[in-house]
């Protein structure tokens, strides 16, 4: 039960992954479009924080130690463009302000 | 001809690995998973090169533990996976300029993170877009093979109470502001941000789709009004 529950997510992840890579190999991409997809990255990026950061039921699970360090990895990241250096301000923020509070 | 596409490579695996940072804990957790739905280790550490995604195979592993159907827990983890639709999409017109083979094994290492960096690199070379995706992809999986192998074996060896889960997101608000080098793409990210916590409580993390399309359509609107 449990391998077929494996193998069929497997199939399921792996559809999901190349379906359009397939079914779009020779489709002429309208410029709309290929503007529309230019958003992508930084719009489900965007989601993936914000669903990180809430619980099931739709509350913030973030106070003062998780905002303002995703806020100072947001600046390390914009100044620097250098993910490890993001990685330290935004944890060392987190870890500094969990701290003192 | 032949050292550009070698850089290519070497460049696509140094890239990965910061990126694998939040991930190592991930697969401590992963291993807490699979342990608490009482799954022997080796069934459980074998979704890693059958699904490979790491969100997908906590949901469906956490479901399972919980007592689903194998109907139910494998369609939930699907729609935690959906977004992938998404990737598939945008890497198409990039994947056309590509051999065959590229395309069914680049759509296997097609993760969160490897998505990101072929939007963040912007490789026009067919040759070179290729050896740093594969190498990228490559070097994710090999240590996500190896650290979800810990994580079913070692289980919980890494203390919660230091809180490392929160480097996952700090290093996709990373990866958000390195994809958003225009205003326009940044204000899509903040509109992204306030949907999906306006859609937060929808099952299975569905409220990322929605959240997803509603600001790409809503900045698409916004900025024909007034092109640069």
């Amino acid at each position: 039960m449990i391998a077929t529950a494996i193998i069929l997510t497997g199939i399921g992840s792996y559809a999901m992954r190349a379906v359009f890579i397939f079914a779009l190999a020779r489709y002429a991409f309208p410029p709309l479009l290929l503007r529309a997809l230019e958003y992508v990255a930084p719009t489900v990026m965007a989601a993936l924080v914000i669903s990180m950061l809430t619980t099931p039921e739709g509350e913030l699970a973030a106070g003062p130690p998780e905002i303002l360090g995703l806020v100072c990895a947001a600046f390390a990241a914009k100044t620097t463009s250098n993910h490890i250096f993001a990685l330290i301000a935004g944890m060392g923020t987190f870890w500094l302000i969990g701290a003192i509070i | 001809m032949n050292t550009a596409p070698t850089r290519h490579a070497l460049r696509g695996s140094l890239d990965a690995l910061p990126l694998f940072i939040p991930a190592l804990p991930f697969a401590f957790v992963f291993g807490v998973v699979v342990a608490e739905a009482g799954i022997p280790e080796w069934l459980g550490w074998s979704s890693s090169p059958i699904i490979f995604g790491g969100a997908i195979q906590v949901t469906l592993f956490t479901l399972i533990g919980e007592g689903a159907s194998v109907a139910a827990a494998v369609s939930a983890a699907l729609i935690v996976g959906a977004r992938h639709m998404f990737y598939s999409v945008t890497l198409a017109p990039r994947f056309q300029h590509q051999p065959g083979w590229f395309r069914w094994v680049g759509a296997y290492v097609l993760i969160d993170q490897v998505f990101v960096l072929s939007q963040i690199k912007r490789i026009d070379d067919p040759v070179a877009f290729r050896r740093y995706f594969l190498s990228a992809g490559f070097t994710f999986w090999t240590l996500w093979m190896i650290s979800t192998a810990l994580g079913v074996v070692l289980g919980p060896a890494i203390p919660t109470e230091w809180g490392v889960e929160f480097a996952a997101p700090v290093l996709f608000v990373s990866l958000m502001m390195a994809a958003s080098e225009r205003q326009d793409k940044l204000a899509a990210a903040a509109m992204a941000m306030g949907v999906t916590y306006l859609l937060a409580s929808l099952p299975n993390r569905a409220g990322i789709l929605i959240a997803v399309i509603v600001s790409v359509c809503v900045i698409l609107l916004a900025t024909r009004k007034q092109p640069t």
